[in-house]
């Protein structure tokens, strides 16, 4: 069975205090470490469980410049065959669409039975690119997955809906999955293991080796364009709970016991 | 070239082309005569499944276990070092659980909540996953001296990563600066810079990450030619003294340094703290590091104090189960009392007011057990520096 994992390499502002940067578009990255998208990790935890589960191999396939380099050889610590960079300034920069797109064209020209990503990426949200490479794949595909099932010939996946329900839906292979955080518990990648890979090849290709025009690549072959970021306005009825630890916390127990909820 | 063919292609490092130990010749367990003693000392035997002397004994009849990951017992171990102190052939049981604790990581089986810690430590600098410009939060209201790129730094208050981050030791980092400003001690801080020491990370078996850390941090005190160090945990102290290879300087825990400054009479104190107060020795301090002596000596000196001595105290102190990555993972199949509870009802029945620690771990885990033992309102827990500084 091969399995493709598409991940990406995001910046870890869970405690940060988020920037916008001076062109307005983006967010100032200085100081915010830099890790796997936390629904790829669970991707390429899902491709290493069916790889030793049944015979398999996995290749595990990224966009991005020389840093994204690290999530790969992570994700061949951990077990991944092989790794491909699409490395190439063109290629950056890009909507879902130009994204979804370079990954097609490398993709579709590898031998492959299903292709795992994770639902969303934490930097930008847009849950888009899974969707738009199965289509452009021509592969039918499922979103949120949250329990997976490889079959003979096919897959049954559990897709996370509201209010706790699960819709079981069988494909045929190849197809796409997009992954929700929680169906597994990714591994450890422990130093010694990334060091090792580090001595493995990464593919590389660029826009050229993918047959793309400038047109089609990056920024230029985007269907959408990322006009301004902007903090959210605040909103009002919050109230916040200052003092110590325990100050606060008896503050907190109040104001429940008062609203009724304690 | 026949020894090794004679082990089978599993016991040869394709590596480095030579022979790789088995766990019988890595931690020298055939010395181990089967007394038990290590077992009858263990803290946590009488709590958990762990049994420190059968798992030698697997180690000196076959290959052993490939790792905690098929012993989960090996994560119950607090390594406090009893059986180490305790084994009268040498051998170092606790090594050999470290050890398979190392071989789960590299395989890639580390419990969720030890991963969460590591991967926290490697891109964050600290294992309770908070970001490193939070770091120096905790002297926000005070006037806590930050060295600049490249200054000297004659003393240096390593204040660690939970005294760094965690609201109640938080308490404890806040109260040594007042002393240290009292004794009139010019001193410094990285602030953001300080990363974590890797006690714990190597007590996770996380070898490489702990070596990572080992070169990133005597790059950080060369850069700023630091003299002395005073650790603001036993846990950082152990690890700069005993692991970091070449020695990086004077390390001295901070309770040295407050015994060693009311010697000199740098340190008085003015006020007064009319308790009685007794003193839990952190196994790090303690059973790891032989320092006994100065906690006491300024516990003594604190006016008002009335001091009395736990039961089991100095080398036979019972263990808080704080330590030894124990912060972050559960003992395996829990049963009866917590260590921590049964030493604070100790304290209790000594009659103390107050008992005193001088580890951030300690302070957490007597503090919770406090609560889980029903004795609030009975006793209340202090870290040493924190009963010094009421008397200032």
């Amino acid at each position: 069975m091969k399995i493709v994992v598409c991940v990406k390499q995001v910046p870890d502002t869970a405690e940060a205090d988020v920037k916008l940067g001076s062109d307005g578009r983006g967010i100032e990255m200085e100081g915010l470490p830099l890790q796997i998208n936390e629904s790829d990790n669970y991707a390429l935890e899902e491709s290493l469980l069916i790889k030793e589960d049944r015979d398999g191999e996995v290749t595990v396939i990224t966009l991005g410049p020389e840093s994204a380099d690290e999530v790969l050889r992570m994700s061949m610590a951990k077990g991944a065959d092989e790794a491909v960079r699409l490395a190439d300034p063109a290629l950056e920069g890009g909507d879902a669409w130009a994204v979804a797109l370079a990954l097609a064209k490398a993709i579709g020209g590898m031998e492959y039975d299903l292709v795992l990503t994770g639902c969303m990426a934490s930097d930008d949200g847009m849950t888009q690119v899974g969707v738009t490479l199965a289509e452009m794949l021509g592969v039918p595909h499922a979103t949120y997955v949250t329990e997976m099932e490889i079959g003979d010939g096919s897959v049954t996946v559990g897709r996370e809906l509201e209010g706790g329900l699960v819709e079981r839906v069988e494909m045929s292979l190849p197809a796409v999955v997009t992954i929700q955080t929680g169906i597994n518990e990714p591994r450890y990648a422990s130093i010694m293991g990334i060091a090792k890979a580090a001595k493995r090849e990464i593919h590389t290709k660029s826009a050229a080796d993918l047959c793309l025009d400038a047109g089609e690549a990056g920024e230029a072959g985007s269907r959408t364009k990322l006009l301004k970021l902007d903090y959210p306005p605040a909103g009002e009825g919050a109230e916040i709970l200052d003092g110590t630890p325990s100050e606060a916390s008896a503050k907190l127990a109040n104001v429940l016991k008062e609203k009724g909820f304690a | 070239m026949p020894r090794v063919a004679a082990r089978g292609p599993q016991a040869f490092n394709t590596r480095t082309g030579g022979h790789m130990p088995t766990l019988a010749e890595k931690y020298e367990l055939l010395a181990c005569i089967q007394c038990g003693r290590c077992t009858a000392g263990c803290p946590v035997s009488l709590r958990t499944p762990l049994n420190v002397r059968k798992l030698v004994y697997e180690g000196q009849i076959g290959p052993g276990p490939a790792g905690a990951h098929e012993r989960p017992q090996a994560w119950s171990c607090t390594t406090c070092s009893t059986c180490t102190e305790r084994c009268p052939k040498g051998v170092k049981p606790m090594e050999l659980l470290i050890g398979l604790r190392g071989k789960s990581i590299e395989r890639g089986k580390a419990l969720p909540a030890v991963r969460d810690a590591l991967e926290s430590t490697f891109k964050h600098g600290n294992p309770w996953g908070r970001s490193r410009d939070k770091r120096a939060e905790w002297a926000d209201e005070l006037d806590v001296p930050i060295a600049g790129e490249g200054e000297a730094i004659p003393l240096l208050y390593y204040v660690g990563c939970t005294p760094a981050y965690d609201p109640r030791v938080q308490d404890v980092a806040r109260a040594l600066v007042r002393l240290l400003e009292a004794a009139g001690v010019t001193y410094s801080t990285f602030g953001t810079a300080e990363s974590c020491c890797g006690n714990e990370v190597k007590r996770m078996g996380e070898e490489g990450l702990f070596e990572l850390l080992v070169e990133g941090n005597r790059e950080l005190f060369a850069g700023h030619d630091v003299g002395s160090i005073v650790t603001g945990s036993p846990h950082c102290m152990n690890t700069f003294l005993k692991e970091y290879g070449e020695p990086v300087g004077e390390v001295v825990h901070y309770s040295q340094l407050l015994a060693r400054l009311l010697d000199e009479g740098r340190l008085e104190f003015k006020g007064s703290v009319e308790k009685k107060v007794t003193y839990h020795d952190p196994c790090f301090l303690g059973k790891h590091n032989s320092i006994f002596d100065e906690p006491r000596s300024v516990l003594e000196r604190i006016p008002g104090v009335e001091f009395e001595e736990l039961d089991r105290s100095r080398e036979r102190a019972l263990c808080c189960e704080g330590g030894g990555g124990r912060m972050w993972v559960e003992a395996e199949e829990e049963r009866g009392e917590r260590l921590a509870d049964t030493r604070v009802k100790d304290a209790v029945d000594l009659g103390a007011d107050v008992l005193v620690t001088a580890c951030p771990f300690c302070l957490l885990t007597l503090e919770d057990a406090v609560k889980t033992s029903g004795c609030e309102g009975k006793i209340e827990i202090l870290d040493i520096a924190e009963l010094a500084a009421l008397a200032l």
